[in-house]
């Protein structure tokens, strides 16, 4: 068995005696009210997180064209897709299923969920545009961008404004889905910590090397995919203080360095990858040049910002079409569940495929290829973490046994 | 006042003897024997469920609820020889009788479980049916059945035959007439009959085996000890050690010390713990459960695996943890699923049992931790001291007011609730110890302050005082009543009553022996198991069979 044991960051070899867990253990404690930060370290679980939005369209004036439009309403802004007199509600319901097929195919015979370039951009889909709209977050590339000049490291894009005047605070993500219904404040699309919350990912924190927890200027900062179901309360609350370890795959940790000035941290740029979970098929969520910018509080508490660029290849698919999502073995999910997955998401979502995927290319604002063409688009969340024992251990489910598995992880 | 003078000359007078008992030097023998009462006890849950497991297998489901049991001197054991049997519980019995009836002669079950084969299915085969019979009479009612007996299970399978039309379901109805006999759900214990009533008497054979079986081993006589108790091997002394050792060094000897400190440490009332889960969110069903089992593991750990001295439960730093328990205690527990050995470290503050989760959240009140409940629970769980309990016209507004700012700790709340005259005098022995334990909120985890007030954890026990938990700890290490009353507690559960007066020097004797073995458990067990006085009934002791059955169940079974 590995033992390795963080508490909140103790890396630790390979070994089979548990004897070695009271050495480990030793030298890690203290008074409980600050058990959080202990020798230098803590540990944090991720309790919630959402993108950060700009709020109701309504209110903000940023869809003065409209909302955005799935395949069906589309077509019912067509004559065509008029009731015809006398047309009974299942004949009707038929025409507008067979319309809404039809516009979801492409040319050449493909789903456009699962080949959205094979299509083309969608007029119907809006985006928003707002200017003076308070968005909260972090200045991700470090510069106060202009829309018609590009940025060291991207393509030309305007910033956003923090809610107390923060300038340079990159969020192009917020501007693609702002004029869906799903992404306005009482939408559903804003709710993928649901599935953080049965256990099927989650995210870890750890600082290391922290001398004072309200001022330091070097500490060791490790984001990564939690490898254990999140322990809740009996009222579904997520519990502090719990154990979880991280992924074994080493893709999924993130190590680097940052700062803590006034209570407030701060990282340095660094790619992080991890877990999505959608319909029961599982994806990657990768985060490139992300920062976290987050406050402690004195339980142990940490809430604040994560922020970087996502690939839009990557968006596309945990988001939205959902084509790569894996089973539980790492092998391709049933087409007919990844169908209609894609599909099912942008008839209740109220969007098109196409018109989503050509909108995050054309509001990418990061790692620009070759041909200059930006291929990852600035993403904030706002999260808040509690206090977690990190352990760097090999984990497996009690489910393995029942399913004739043995050890899960990637390789 | 006079009950802390009560309780400091108990203790002078348990040193005393102690003192006086070392000075006669380790070869002290057993004084005369003098026993007790027989008693007629009902099997605990535990032990019915393990007499099962051990005739039938673990794998054989019991389907039915048990009645809680009646505590009495502290212990459920004792209860069971004093409450009688309600009509719900001997329902849960029929239904238990029947589905482990169905179980053992189902066609998947009589290939393993009936020792011979009918000639057809649809005829009655008596010679099968005495078998099935005199093999299951045997281990379940822990004696030989007599002619009569026999006889009657027989015509019992013969009458199911005929009625159900299947030999199988003939020695379903008397497997399940036998298991809701009195002869197997009461232990009921006999004495030799060539004795003198009028004069201490012993008990026979099969009841010796009994007793020894259930102490040590928490179930039903195996068939050695069942084979032994028919050679007589247990009435020589050297037959009764070689059986005594033999069950010590059993599997199943684990499980009969769980079964007496769950007893001791009254986890039965873990069914009613409830807690606020807004206050204490990270309790739950598993908590709970996980919370015995370290408690019992960590206790089986010491007394067994390491053979160490009974004392050090209560200083021990040895840490049986679960990712569940994790949360509560706030340390890391790397394995996911299962059971993890390791220690508390220094600055944890988590010495003893009496520092655990399953202590520190039984003796609680739902959104609260109880200084007087913790400290009633230490005098009586492991001193053996008895606190009244309190007047019927109390008022408990001030320690309830938790979120008072004039009062902002539990010392101040009780401090308030003191002047009270009615409850003074009780509180001065209980407070003092469950004030130490303020260090741990109503589920355990351990705090420096309470409303943003440091809390003062020091305390007093009988004369020693201490600042901190570990002090207490120590404390009831070195206390003289600690190992005595583990003595009491231990030879009341064996023998299922209180302790009679003129078996005095004989507790001593026990508590001395104890002493003397290094305050070893398996040691104590021994001795009591291999005393005279363990299998004695005293000569006005014993009621009459009859009297016995009809007192438990009314009607009789």
């Amino acid at each position: 068995m590995r033992l390795s044991v963080l508490t909140h960051f103790v890396s630790f070899s390979r070994c089979r005696d548990l004897r070695w867990l009271a050495l480990l253990l030793a030298p890690l404690a203290s008074g409980a009210e600050m058990t959080w930060i202990e020798n230098g370290r803590a540990g944090f679980v991720v309790a919630d997180i959402k993108y950060v939005l700009a709020g109701d369209a309504e209110k903000t004036g940023a869809c003065q064209q409209g909302m955005t439009r799935n395949v069906e309403e589309i077509f019912t802004s067509t004559p065509q897709g008029k009731r015809r007199t006398g047309e009974t509600d299942d004949a009707y319901a038929k025409r507008l299923q067979q319309a809404g097929t039809q516009l979801s195919t492409a040319p050449n015979g493909q789903n456009l969920c699962m080949n959205p370039e094979a299509g083309a951009p969608d007029l119907n889909f809006r985006t928003a545009r707002f200017t003076n709209t308070a968005i909260d977050g972090i200045d991700i590339d470090g510069v106060e961008s202009r829309v018609d000049a590009p940025t060291p490291r991207g393509c030309p894009h305007r910033d956003s404004i923090g809610k107390h005047g923060e300038r340079g605070i990159d969020n192009q993500y917020s501007r693609v889905v702002g004029c869906m219904r799903a992404y306005q404040p009482t939408g559903q699309a804003n709710g993928f910590a649901v599935e953080m919350l049965t256990g099927s990912w989650g995210i870890l924190l750890s600082l290391e090397g922290v001398d004072d927890i309200r001022n330091d200027d070097s500490i060791e900062v490790g984001i990564f995919a939690n490898a254990d179901p999140i322990q809740l309360s009996p009222s579904r609350s997520p519990l502090a203080y719990a154990t979880y370890a991280i992924d074994q795959d080493i893709r999924f940790r993130a190590k680097t360095k940052g700062r803590i000035k006034d209570g407030v941290l701060t990282t340095e740029p660094v790619n992080m990858l991890f877990h999505s979970v959608t319909n029961g098929l599982r994806f990657e969520r990768p985060l490139q040049h992300a920062r976290v910018q987050a406050t402690i509080s004195k339980d142990g508490s940490l809430s604040g910002y994560l922020a970087g660029y996502t690939p839009v290849e990557a968006m596309y698919d945990y988001q939205f079409g959902y084509r790569s999502g894996k089973n539980a073995k790492g092998e391709l999910g049933p087409l007919g569940l990844r169908l209609g997955t894609g599909n099912g998401a942008a008839r209740v979502l109220g969007y098109t495929c196409p018109g989503v995927y050509f909108a995050l290319y054309e509001h990418a604002d990061g790692d620009p290829d070759q041909n200059g063409r930006c291929t990852s688009i600035s993403t904030q969340y706002s999260f808040s973490a509690i206090p977690a024992f990190v352990v760097d251990a090999e984990t497996k489910s009690v489910n393995d046994k029942l399913e004739g598995k043995g050890d899960r992880r990637e390789k | 006042m006079r009950n802390e003078t009560v309780l400091r000359m108990r203790c002078v007078a348990a040193m005393s003897v102690l003192i006086v008992l070392s000075g006669c030097g380790d070869s002290i023998r057993e004084p005369e024997a003098v026993g007790g009462p027989a008693v007629m006890r009902r099997l605990t849950e535990s032990q019915y469920r393990d007499t099962i497991a051990s005739i039938f297998g673990a794998d054989v489901a019991i389907p039915a609820r048990f009645e809680r049991g009646l505590r009495a001197e502290g212990l459920i054991a004792v209860g069971t020889s004093e409450a009688g049997m309600s009509p719900f519980s001997i329902e849960q019995y029929d239904a238990a009788a029947l589905g482990v009836a169905a179980a053992i002669v189902s066609e998947k079950g009589r290939d393993k479980f009936v020792p011979c084969k009918p000639h057809t299915d649809m005829a009655f085969d008596a010679a099968c049916a005495k078998r099935f019979v005199e093999v299951y009479g045997l281990r379940l009612f822990r004696r030989p059945l007599t002619s009569e007996e026999s006889q009657r299970f027989v015509s019992m399978a013969q009458a199911g035959q005929q009625r159900l039309g299947d030999f199988y379901a003939g020695l379903e109805v008397t497997l399940a007439g036998m298991m809701v006999s009195a002869e197997f759900l009461l232990r009921i214990e006999r004495t030799k009959p060539e004795t003198d009533p009028s004069e201490l008497r012993e008990l026979d054979a099969w009841s010796k085996a009994t007793r020894l079986s259930f102490f040590l081993t928490n179930a039903a006589p195996d068939a050695e000890l069942l084979r032994a108790a028919g050679a007589g091997e247990l009435d020589s002394k050297k037959g009764l050690r070689r059986h005594v050792d033999r069950l010590i060094g059993s599997p199943l000897f684990k499980p009969a010390v769980r079964a007496f400190f769950a007893d001791m440490l009254q986890f039965d009332k873990f069914g009613d713990l409830a807690k606020d889960s807004v206050v204490y969110p990270a309790f739950s069903s598993t908590v709970a459960a996980d919370a015995q089992e370290q408690t019992l593991r960590t206790i089986t750990d010491l007394l067994i695996e390491q053979q160490g001295d009974y004392r050090d439960l209560f200083t021990t730093r040895q840490a049986n943890l679960t990712r569940a328990l994790g949360i509560v205690y706030r340390v890391p527990v790397p394995t996911r699923n299962g059971w993890e050995k390791s220690e508390f470290s220094v600055n944890r503050h988590r010495v003893g049992i009496q520092a655990h989760v399953a202590f520190l959240s039984l003796y609680s009140h739902p959104g609260r931790s109880s200084a007087t409940l913790r400290g009633k629970a230490i005098r009586e769980v492991f001193l053996c001291q008895e606190v009244p309990d309190p007047p019927p016209n109390v008022d408990f507004s001030a320690v309830q007011e938790t979120a008072n700012s004039k009062m902002p700790t539990a010392r101040d709340r009780l401090e308030v609730h003191r002047t009270q005259p009615a409850c003074a005098g009780c509180h001065k022995i209980m407070d003092p110890l469950g004030l130490t334990l303020e260090n741990y909120d109503g589920l355990g985890t351990y705090r420096t302050v309470e409303n943003e007030t440091v809390i003062d954890a020091s305390g007093s026990l009988d004369g020693i005082d201490f600042k901190t938990p570990e002090g207490l700890g120590q404390a009831l290490h070195d206390h003289p009543e600690t190992p005595r009353c583990l003595v009491e507690r231990m030879y009341r559960y064996a023998v299922g009553r209180d302790t009679e007066m003129e078996e005095r020097s004989y507790m001593d004797y026990l508590t001395h022996s104890f002493a003397t073995h290094g305050f070893r458990v398996p040691e104590l067990m021994r001795t009591i198991a291999l005393s005279e006085n363990f299998f004695a009934i005293s000569a006005q002791g014993e009621k009459s069979e009859h009297e016995q059955v009809a007192l438990r169940t009314g009607e009789g079974l």
